[in-house]
């Protein structure tokens, strides 16, 4: 049977409910320090319901990361001198500009779309293809928060889901992976070009892919390694580093 | 009698009447709050980046100007929330000493030989109009080609500003902290905070 509430019934539910909401004892001097923390810094709810297999993961990861992804970042940074590791990090940073821009404007963002624009004109023109980050000059350019689908889908009021511990990729959620893939969808290095430019065959895309995963290596490692350090359980200080940051980015 | 003027004219009143009634005033912004976290800030970049002293750990060296511009009972009692009440004054002065070493530890880590960090203060925030003793303080610190944005949240008490929370990049200090003390203390109770403190420090001190 399908249930309907006409609108005065509601309303009647509603004004009958108020006393009892309002009828809740209040005590007569509560404590302030109390409340102040209980409201505060009341721990966010995080869904978790595959912590088991999460930390399991979390775990495999780290061996990852130890043995395989660590040497690689390590040697990177001593091979790569810094401006030449800064220059290829601002390349591909600058060739996402699809996913800012058209997610700029799925959040109603309009003016910032027009900044990201003007910065990726910018930095394309006068920073030689994006390796010299010029927009950093340009006060209105220079700070823009990143812009990704998952953020559009928390802009839309699409809750996080489940918390995802991915073998590889590490945290997320389950509306970040699903961001992921639009932001996937969106990156013009998996645009299929090569009807266009014939010599970005697969192994050159294979290799700029390769490029790209490493020259993100040292700035993740160094993420990580600055929210577990010292921390009591690592896993849910990453846990609650990640919500938290994604949060303030769906709010920003 | 058409009486609907008159209840629109009472609604309007109501209506209008309301932010007055709930308004609080607007406490004072006199700069001199932003003035207490440059100083603090200032005093440890000083410390950090002198190189006379880096024989001794950074820990030891920035611990005096973070005790003195921190307020680390506050902050040990908000990480550990409402918890706090159930703790006999020995376990929360054993537990401030300890939490006290590992945020301070933690705060050292962050700093990497290299150039100094350039910061820019934005306006103080009041977060809430009803505790006016609690400001926000937005900052943007620009280390080695990147911005960061980094609010300190700093509390009035016995006349003095001090940090009680830090938040990077939208992830407050505390709000962390507390996510992993609230699976010890609801498994374990105050001893179980209190070890698992003594195990991390003695963890990272065999490092």
């Amino acid at each position: 049977m399908k249930l309907r509430l006409s609108p005065f019934l509601i309303s009647l539910l509603l004004v009958a409910a108020a006393p009892l909401a309002c009828a809740q004892k209040t005590p007569a001097s509560p404590d302030p320090a109390v409340v102040e923390e209980m409201d505060e810094y009341a721990s966010v709810p995080i869904s978790d319901p595959f912590e088991r297999v999460n930390r399991a993961i979390f775990k495999f990861n780290d061996g990852l990361y130890t043995y395989a992804l660590r040497p690689i970042s390590k040697g990177y940074v001593a091979v790569v001198p810094k401006a030449g590791r800064d220059g290829i990090e601002n390349f591909f940073n600058n060739l996402l500009y699809p996913v800012r821009v058209v997610n700029c404007t799925l959040q109603g963002k309009f003016s910032r779309a027009g900044l990201e624009t003007g910065k990726f004109a910018v930095n394309t023109v006068a920073g030689l293809g994006g390796f010299i980050r010029i927009s950093d000059d340009v006060p209105a350019l220079a700070s823009l928060p990143r812009e990704d689908t998952g953020q559009t889908l928390g802009v839309w009021h699409i809750g996080q889901g489940p918390y995802l511990v991915l073998p590889l990729f590490g945290p997320g959620t389950v509306r970040d992976t699903v961001g992921m893939f639009g932001d996937r969808y969106l990156s013009p290095l998996n645009w299929d070009i090569q009807q266009n430019v014939e010599w970005y065959n697969w192994k050159v895309r294979t290799g700029v892919d390769v490029v790209n995963g490493v020259q993100r290596l040292p700035g993740t490692f160094k993420t990580l390694d600055a929210v577990r350090k010292d921390a009591l359980d690592p896993y849910i200080a990453v846990r609650s580093s990640y919500v938290q940051y994604r949060e303030a980015a769906v709010n920003q | 009698m058409n009486l609907r003027p008159l209840k629109f004219a009472a609604l309007t009143v109501l209506i209008s009447a309301f932010p007055l009634a709930s308004a609080e005033p607007a406490p004072e912004l006199s700069g001199e709050v932003n003035g207490v976290l440059k100083g603090a800030v200032d005093s440890v970049l000083a410390i950090a980046y002198d190189s006379a002293g880096a024989a001794t750990p950074l820990s030891q060296r920035v611990r005096p100007v973070l005790e003195k511009y921190f307020n680390f009972e506050t902050i040990t009692r908000k990480a550990i929330g409402p918890g706090w009440q159930q703790f006999t004054p020995e376990q929360q002065a054993c537990t401030v000493t300890l939490f006290t070493e590992v945020v301070i530890r933690n705060y050292a880590d962050r700093f990497e030989a290299g150039d100094r960090p350039g910061i820019s203060y934005a306006a103080e925030v009041v977060p809430d109009p009803k505790r006016p003793h609690v400001r926000d303080l937005p900052t943007s610190i620009d280390y080695a080609g990147k911005k960061y944005s980094v609010v300190y949240r700093m509390e009035k008490s016995a006349e003095n500003w001090r940090i009680v929370d830090v938040k990077i990049e939208g992830v407050s200090m505390i709000a962390n902290w507390r996510s992993q003390f609230n699976p010890l203390f609801l498994h374990g109770g105050a001893p179980e905070v209190i070890a698992t403190l003594k195990q991390n420090l003695s963890n990272s001190a065999a490092k």
